[in-house]
C-alpha cells in the first residue's frame, strides 16, 4: 500500500481541502510542468516522424542542409570542400528508399546480393538487409515472423545459394501473409550516431549513415542504440556492420545491389531532390509510412502495404 | 599549500598537457572537417569498387546468351513498368541468378576496399567468398532447382496475380494471367517429378510454348482438372501371365522380335503404362496395339509394365559412323536433355531418361525408333515436345540417332 500514489489514498475530504486551497501547490505545478513537457515531446516526435514521411527532411533547405550533430560551419566547410569524389557533390543530393512490400516475393535475392557486393560474413546472423516473412493463421491476431535469422530458412547442403524462405506453413490454414524487406533506416536523427564514442559512425549531408572502420573500435553501444536492430557486429572485422545503400555504388551512379538485383521491383532507390526519380515518384504515388515512427529517429527509408505490427 | 594539494595540481596539469598535445598530435587533420568524424573517411568509402556490374557487362562477351536473354520472359519481365507513375527496372538479370561480376573475366581476386582491410587484434581477416580468386559464375546443376524455387515455389505470402500450376490448373495457363505483381508459381510436388528444373526449362528464357500440348482432362463447368490418380507400380509375377500375350511380338523376355518392334525390357513402368492407356484412349493408335490394349484393365497394364521394366534388357549392334554422327546430333537437336538426363542421381547417361514418364532409349531398336521419330515428324504420333523436336530432324538425322540410341549401353 505504502507504494500506491498518493492521490489514491486521498479521501474526499482531502480533495475538497485541496481545492480550497485554489492555489498552486509545488507538487501540481511539477506535475503540470511534466505533463506539458510529456506533450512538447509527443507533438515534436510525431510532428517530426510526419514532415519525414511527408516530404520534408529534417532541415530547411529541401532536404539538404547541417545534418544531425554538424554545425553550420562544419556544414559550410562540407558544401565549400566536399570529399574527393570524382563527378560527385554530396551536397547535391538527397538520397531516400523505398519498399513496396506489395510487391516482395521473398526470394532473397537481394540477401545475398548484399553479402556478397559488401563482403558481409555469409552466416545468418548478420545481415545489412534481411527479409522478414508476416504470418496470420486464420483466427490469430498476432503475427508469426521468421526471417533467415532462422535456421529452417537456410538451405545446409547446397555450394552457393544459402537462403530460402522454407514452406512452413504447408499445412496450416494461413489467413494473411506478407514479406517486408528490412535494412538500416538511415534515419535524420540516428541513435547509433548519437552513442558513438569514437565519431566512427556519422550521418552524411546526402543521407546514408556511414561507418569509418578504421576508427570503430567494436564497442557495439550502436548496436544496441538501434532500436530497428540494423546493426551488427562483423565478427571478421571486428567492427560494426549495417547498411549504407552501397554509397561506393550511389556515388557512381549506380543503383545499391540489392536494388540492382531486385526481380520484382519491390525496393525503390533515388534522389530526393530530382523530382522525377523512382523514389520521388514512389512517395508521390503511395501511401507510405515508416518504422515505428513514434521513436522519432526520423527513417529515410518509406514502406508501402505494410501493417501495423510490423516494426 | 599542503604538499598532497601540490601534487594534485601537478597531476592535473600533466594530465592536460597531455590530453592537449594528444589532440594536436594523435588527431587526423580532417576528423572535425565536417563533423565530429574523420572527413577523408567518406571518399575511401565511396571508393570501395562496385560488384554488381550490370547485365550490360555480361553481354560484351556472352553476345549469344544474352540475345537468348533478351528474348525471353525474364527480360520481357524486367522491362520498365510504369505502376502508379513510378518506373521501376525489376526481372531478373544475370547476376539475379548467377553471382556478381566482380572483376569476372579475370582470375584475380579483387582488390580489398578499405572496409576489408580492417583487421583487429582480436580479429584477423578471413577471405569471403566473393573475393575467392577464379570464383565460378556458373550455377552448379543441383544448385538450379533451389535456385529457382526461390522466386517460383508457391509458399504463402507471395504476391498471387495468377493462377497456381499443379492446382487443378494447367500449368500453360499460370504464365498467362500472372499480372505486374506475381511471378509464375509451382507447386512443386508433382510439377516435374525428380527432375532439375533445367531439363525442361531454359533458365535464361524459361517459358516453354505450351500451345501444342493436349491438355490433360478438366471438368468443362469447373475448369478443374480431372484428378490422375499417380502412379502405382504394379506387381511383375502377376504381370507375367498378362505378358504371355504380348510375347509373340515382344519377345517373352521383352526383346521384339521383328526390329520395327520396340523392346520393352528395363523400360521405365511408368511411361509403358502411359503407352498403353493412350492406346486404350485412342491417343495413339496402332492396328495391332490399339485392340491388345483396349482388352487391358488398368491392373493389368501396371502388372505387365512392372514385368517388362524388371526384365533385362540388352544393346543392339549398329553401324559405327553413324551413331558417331547421331551422338553429336543427340546433343544439339537436345534428345540429350531430357533422354540422357538420367535424372538427379544418374544425370548424363546416355539414353536413360530423367523422368518415368519418358522413355528409355538405350538399347532400342533402331528400326523402330525410326519408325517412331518419323511418325512424330508427319504428325501420326503426337507429343508436345517431341512432336515439335522430331520437325528439327531429316531422315539421315533420324537414322544417325536412332544408331545411336540402339547401340548406346542400356546397363
Amino acid at each position: 500500500m505504502n507504494k500506491l500514489p498518493r492521490e489514491e489514498k486521498m479521501t474526499t475530504q482531502d480533495i475538497n481541502t485541496e481545492k480550497e486551497a485554489s492555489r498552486m501547490t509545488r507538487r501540481n505545478f511539477l506535475g503540470l510542468l511534466g505533463k506539458g513537457a510529456a506533450c512538447a515531446g509527443a507533438a515534436a516526435g510525431a510532428g517530426g516522424a510526419l514532415a519525414s514521411a511527408g516530404g520534408g527532411a529534417a532541415n530547411a533547405l529541401g532536404g539538404v542542409g547541417p545534418t544531425f550533430q554538424q554545425e553550420p560551419e562544419q556544414y559550410a566547410e562540407a558544401r565549400k570542400n566536399p570529399p574527393k569524389i570524382p563527378n560527385y557533390n554530396w551536397t547535391e543530393h538527397k538520397w531516400a528508399f523505398g519498399v513496396d512490400s506489395n510487391r516482395c516475393i521473398g526470394c532473397l535475392r537481394c540477401v545475398e546480393a548484399c553479402k556478397m557486393e559488401n563482403s558481409v560474413q555469409m552466416d545468418r546472423n548478420h545481415t545489412r538487409t534481411w527479409v522478414e516473412r508476416y504470418t496470420y493463421l486464420e483466427g490469430s491476431d498476432h503475427a508469426l515472423v521468421d526471417s533467415i535469422h532462422d535456421l529452417k530458412n537456410v538451405v545446409p547442403a547446397s555450394k552457393e545459394t544459402r537462403f530460402k524462405f522454407d514452406n512452413r506453413y504447408k499445412n496450416a490454414k494461413v489467413a494473411k501473409s506478407f514479406f517486408v524487406p528490412k535494412l538500416c533506416n538511415q534515419c535524420e536523427k540516428p541513435s547509433c550516431v548519437q552513442v558513438c564514442p569514437t565519431g566512427a559512425t556519422y550521418k552524411t549531408p546526402d543521407g546514408p549513415v556511414l561507418i569509418d572502420t578504421k576508427y570503430c573500435i567494436g564497442c557495439q553501444y550502436c548496436v544496441q542504440a538501434c532500436p530497428y536492430g540494423a546493426r551488427s557486429l562483423n565478427l571478421v572485422r571486428g567492427t560494426a556492420e549495417k547498411c549504407n545503400w552501397c554509397y561506393h555504388r550511389i556515388t557512381k551512379g549506380l543503383n545499391p545491389a540489392c536494388v540492382e538485383v531486385c526481380p520484382s521491383g519491390t525496393r525503390i532507390f533515388g534522389d530526393r531532390m530530382d523530382p522525377e526519380s523512382p523514389i520521388s515518384l514512389f512517395l508521390r504515388n503511395n501511401r507510405v509510412n515508416v518504422l515505428n515512427p513514434d521513436m522519432g529517429n526520423m527513417p529515410n527509408v518509406f514502406s508501402a502495404g505494410i501493417d501495423k505490427e510490423v516494426i | 599549500m599542503h604538499k598532497h594539494i601540490v601534487r594534485l595540481l601537478t597531476l592535473i596539469a600533466v594530465v592536460a598537457v597531455v590530453a592537449a598535445s594528444a589532440r594536436y598530435l594523435a588527431r587526423q587533420d580532417t576528423f572535425f572537417q565536417y563533423g565530429h568524424y574523420r572527413g577523408a573517411s567518406v571518399a575511401q568509402i565511396a571508393a570501395k569498387l562496385p560488384k554488381h556490374q550490370g547485365s550490360a557487362t555480361c553481354e560484351q562477351c556472352h553476345k549469344e546468351i544474352y540475345a537468348e536473354w533478351v528474348g525471353g520472359i525474364h527480360r520481357k519481365a524486367t522491362k520498365d513498368n510504369a505502376i502508379q507513375g513510378v518506373v521501376i527496372k525489376s526481372g531478373p538479370g544475370c547476376e539475379v541468378c548467377h553471382t556478381p561480376a566482380g572483376n569476372h573475366p579475370s582470375k584475380e581476386p579483387m582488390p580489398l576496399s578499405t572496409e576489408d582491410q580492417v583487421t583487429t587484434i582480436t580479429h584477423k581477416w578471413e577471405n569471403h567468398p566473393v573475393n575467392a580468386p577464379g570464383r565460378k559464375l556458373l550455377r552448379a546443376p543441383e544448385d538450379m532447382r533451389l535456385l529457382c524455387a526461390n522466386c517460383h515455389e508457391k509458399i504463402p505470402g507471395r504476391p498471387l496475380r495468377g493462377k497456381v500450376a499443379g492446382e487443378g490448373v494447367p500449368v500453360q495457363a499460370v504464365t498467362d494471367v500472372v499480372g505486374i505483381h506475381g511471378v509464375p508459381q509451382i507447386v512443386i510436388e508433382g510439377h516435374g517429378g525428380d527432375e532439375i528444373c533445367t531439363n525442361c526449362h531454359n533458365p535464361h528464357s524459361p517459358r516453354i510454348n505450351f500451345a501444342a500440348v493436349p491438355r490433360p482432362p478438366s471438368d468443362p463447368n469447373t475448369g478443374k482438372l480431372i484428378p490422375v490418380s499417380a502412379f502405382k507400380s504394379g506387381d511383375a509375377n502377376a504381370g507375367k501371365a498378362v505378358a504371355a500375350n504380348c510375347g509373340a511380338c515382344h519377345g517373352v523376355n521383352g526383346l521384339s522380335v521383328n526390329p520395327e518392334w520396340p523392346n520393352l525390357a528395363g523400360q521405365h513402368a511408368d511411361y509403358l503404362v502411359r503407352a498403353l492407356n493412350a492406346f486404350k484412349a485412342g491417343a495413339r493408335k496402332n492396328d495391332m496395339m490399339s485392340p491388345m490394349a483396349t482388352g487391358l484393365s488398368d491392373a493389368d497394364m501396371r502388372n505387365v509394365a512392372a514385368y517388362f521394366a524388371s526384365a533385362s534388357c540388352k544393346s543392339t549392334a549398329a553401324d559405327k559412323v553413324k551413331a558417331d554422327l547421331g551422338k553429336t546430333k543427340a546433343e544439339t537437336a537436345g534428345c540429350a536433355a531430357c533422354h540422357s538426363s538420367g535424372g538427379l542421381n544418374r544425370a548424363g547417361i546416355a539414353g536413360v531418361s530423367g523422368a518415368q514418364a519418358w522413355p528409355n532409349l538405350a538399347g532400342q531398336n533402331a528400326a523402330y525408333l525410326t519408325v517412331a521419330l518419323k511418325s512424330f515428324r508427319d504428325g501420326s504420333r503426337n507429343h508436345a515436345v517431341m512432336s515439335s523436336v522430331a520437325k528439327t530432324l531429316g531422315d539421315a538425322d533420324i537414322e544417325n540417332l536412332s544408331a545411336y540410341y540402339a547401340s548406346a549401353s542400356c546397363k
